[in-house]
């Protein structure tokens, strides 16, 4: 009996703390690109094209500030062809990273180029009318070595480690230095993350890749590893296809079916385990589903 | 007992489920005042300081452009006539080769094809005895390898050639000597003088000839007149004799005047034919005296020509051993011609070794753009860091291979160790500046008061004052001021904006 009453007055004890405790809002965190909010991050993509346009200024090089709009489908246009879908995308070209490698600079390629998308038409036309040794340095000055990432393609996957020249300056005057690293979550991604059955998950999706012969042990370090592993073959992206020696052809072979087999078993396990137990997640912590 | 415990306890449960429920009501809707106030009003902000500078201020130009050499050149060899076909070219410089004066550009059936500093193109074979500007810039060019002793005169003399035989020697050539047309020549020069010394004498010998012809003549045609006119004298004579004499019939009277009337005749031809005689020799004389004088100019001209193509048996320097530029060194651009080919005409195609870079500059920049002015040539990611100078400046857009907003502008860079050309280089050229070391703040801090002035808000003791200043010269983000009242000094800090705390996640 006694054990009763000690058991009601605790319960008693619980729901009299509990009211002020439920009235706590969940997490704030925005629900764009390293957990801005839509916003902040018009703001932050404004401030950046600015300060990379300023930087290229001292250059001596014209730069167009690209708009929201412009960025914004920079990062739409990343693993995406007009008129295929996403899973189409995946068997054709695995995450487009090797499998679409031409060696050229972004405002020189033609088809599938995130990275000219989001500099912009107005950027690219300039581009093209510099002499060869002014487009060489110009986009020493805007991307620095690697001349795949650009501002919205960083934005895009949320790892603005590639960056370089005027486009990393400008970033880290507008970003904070804990953002500009290749380990960085944003806040969303870091309290999804924190939960046991994700954890488990990725213990799973190790476990699976190991299977299939790959040593990758999150969806966010293979696209890292093909794309490290391509610049360590074209000399950081600047070899085209026909400067390439042989070995170098047939190591880009080797990893553009390493990239399309990687791919296929991650989009397998994404879409088995990963996308509903996200969904789940973001639903108990944010009562609803995040993009 | 127990029971009513229970419903004690129950009861008591129910009012603490009550009180919990009115507590999550009440922290979620009832605020105090208080609370609302503190969560609408704007954070308390704070002065972000930066501190007043002492720098130089300069307002710039930036652009780029790419460094190249000096426009290209053709180099082509002209035919010389001392030779009677051009030789085959056996060597060629590599393209880039850097090319001084004095140095061998090709060569050509074992004779070379030599490069030196000069505004004259080659266009003659130069010989002992011509002059002229190409001869006057051989020499000076001779005169800085070292060859040619003493001023220069524009003639090909003697020391000229013992400077080209020098030059030659030095090269590991032998200078180009007489030709065999040339020694031909000459032998016939010799024979043809040695007739023309003959034609002299004999001329002088036929005149000294016509002064003797002219004597005799006058001699005879006096010694005829006076034998003439003594056959008057006798003709007279007798007529008077036969006319004073009665018994002379008339027959012998007629016959006497008749005898006279001759003898006068005689004596008028005589003069007359003497006065011809005498004419003619004159004449002769003059004839020869013209040819003698034709005679002896010839064989002068002879002489002299003999002379001079003996001269020219000596050092002589064919026009297609030799390739005049205007500014030396030179990198060679390209080579058009191939081993085996003939060495005449377009050969190669060189630049000056003179870095230029060619840049422009949009329609709005280029007023400040002046011929002279001085840029810093960088290129950051290179460590590339030179100077140079503007040289010229377009007249209009468009011109130089830019679009028509902007105008092309070159600038002449100035020696640097560092290999620029090829490269895309940032030009940054002062085009304002304030020379000095001046009080300087970033334009932000540079507010305007409700009167028109500028002013300051500078931190003073711990609290902000302001300080009205005079705005100054505007660059880099920065812009010199000069207080009209109180001190600005270097250190000092002055406010350039309000910090208020940001939201979390906002970057």
């Amino acid at each position: 009996m006694r054990q009763s009453i000690q058991t009601i007055a605790g319960l008693a004890v619980l729901v009299l703390f509990a009211g002020p405790a439920s009235a706590q809002s969940p997490p704030k965190t925005g629900t764009e690109e390293f957990g801005l909010s839509q916003r902040d991050l018009v703001q932050a993509i404004e401030k950046v094209e600015a300060l990379i346009a300023k930087c290229m200024r001292e250059q001596g090089f014209t730069y167009v500030p690209a708009d929201y709009a412009t960025v914004r489908s920079g990062m739409t246009a990343d693993k995406s062809i007009p008129g295929m879908s996403d899973e189409e995308f995946v068997q054709k070209y695995g995450w487009g990273i090797s499998t679409l490698y031409d060696g050229r600079p972004p405002q020189l390629g033609e088809g599938y180029n995130p990275a000219r998308v989001g500099l912009g038409p107005r950027n690219v036309e300039m581009y093209r009318k510099l002499s060869p040794a002014d487009q060489v340095a110009y986009n020493r000055a805007l991307l620095g070595t690697n001349l795949s990432v650009t501002f919205a393609v960083a934005l895009e996957s949320e790892d603005f480690s590639g960056c370089g020249g005027c486009t990393r300056t400008a970033i880290a005057q507008v970003f904070k230095p804990e953002q500009m690293t290749a380990t960085y979550y944003n806040p969303t991604d870091a309290l999804v993350h924190q939960d046991p059955r994700l954890k488990e998950a990725l213990r799973y999706y190790a476990l699976e890749m190991r299977k299939a012969g790959f040593t990758l042990n999150s969806p966010d370090e293979a696209e890292n590893h093909i794309r490290h592993r391509l610049a360590s073959i074209t000399e950081g992206g600047t070899l085209t296809l026909a400067a390439m020696s042989p070995e170098q052809r047939a190591a880009l072979k080797e990893l553009q079916t390493y990239e399309l087999r990687a791919a296929k078993k991650n989009r397998e396990l994404k879409v088995a385990v990963f996308d509903p137990l996200e969904a789940k997640i973001q639903r108990e912590l944010f009562a609803r589903e995040i993009k | 007992m127990t029971q009513q415990r229970i419903r004690v306890l129950g009861g008591v449960l129910g009012i603490v489920a009550v009180a919990a429920l009115a507590g999550w009501w009440g922290f979620t809707h009832v605020k105090s005042p208080a609370d609302v106030a503190a969560r609408t009003a704007a954070p308390t902000p704070s002065a972000i300081l930066v501190p007043v500078e002492e720098r130089v201020l300069s307002s710039n130009v930036v652009t780029r452009g790419t460094a190249r050499f000096g426009l290209p050149q053709p180099v082509s060899i002209a035919p010389s006539m001392l030779k009677a076909q051009p030789g085959l070219i056996t060597t060629l410089p590599a393209k880039n080769a850097s090319l001084r004066e004095g140095e061998v550009l090709l060569r050509a059936s074992g004779r070379p094809v030599f490069l030196l500093e000069g505004r004259t193109p080659a266009y003659r074979d130069l010989m002992p005895g011509v002059s002229g500007d190409d001869v006057y810039q051989l020499q000076v060019a001779l005169m800085r390898l070292g060859h040619f002793k003493g001023a220069p005169t524009g003639e090909f003399d003697a020391a000229t050639g013992r400077a080209v035989t020098a030059w030659y020697r030095g090269a590991g050539f032998d200078a180009f000597g007489p030709t065999e047309e040339q020694q031909a020549q000459v032998r016939v020069m010799e024979r043809e003088l040695a007739d023309a010394e003959k034609l002299r004498v004999s001329t002088a010998g036929a005149m000294a000839g016509a002064d003797l012809g002219i004597e005799s003549a006058r001699a005879t045609a006096d010694h005829d007149e006076r034998v003439a006119k003594s056959e008057l004298a006798a003709a007279n004579a007798e007529r008077s004799r036969v006319v004073l004499d009665p018994r002379q019939p008339e027959a012998a009277r007629s016959a006497a005047e008749a005898a006279v009337l001759k003898a006068e005749a005689g004596v008028k031809a005589a003069r007359l034919s003497g006065e011809l005689a005498v004419r003619n020799a004159v004449d002769a004389k003059k004839s020869a005296e013209i040819d003698a004088r034709l005679a002896s100019e010839r064989a002068d001209r002879q002489t002299a020509d003999l002379k001079a193509a003996r001269l020219r048996l000596g050092v002589q320097l064919p026009v297609d051993e030799i390739v005049f530029m205007p500014a030396l060194p030179v990198r060679v651009q390209e080579v058009t011609a191939v081993v085996g080919d003939a060495a005449r005409g377009p050969v190669l195609t060189v630049t000056d070794n003179q870095l230029s870079v060619d840049s422009a500059v949009p329609l709005e920049s280029a007023p400040f753009v002046k011929v002279g002015m001085s840029v810093e040539i960088s290129e950051p990611a290179l460590g590339v860091n030179a100077r140079g100078t503007v040289v010229r400046v377009a007249d209009g857009p468009g011109t130089n291979g830019v679009d028509g907003y902007h105008f092309y502008f070159e600038v002449r860079v100035d020696r640097t160790s560092t290999p620029l050309q090829g490269y895309s280089l940032r030009l940054t050229i002062p085009i304002q500046s304030s020379k000095t070391a001046v009080i300087a703040v970033p334009i932000s801090a540079v507010s305007l008061a409700s009167d028109g002035t500028s002013r300051l808000q500078v931190q003073e003791g711990g609290k902000l004052e302001y300080v009205v200043v005079k705005p100054g010269l505007s660059a880099d983000g920065f812009i010199e001021v000069t207080p009209i009242k109180g001190t600005l000094k270097r250190g000092q800090l002055v406010v350039v904006g309000y910090e208020s705390a940001a939201p979390a996640g906002t970057p």
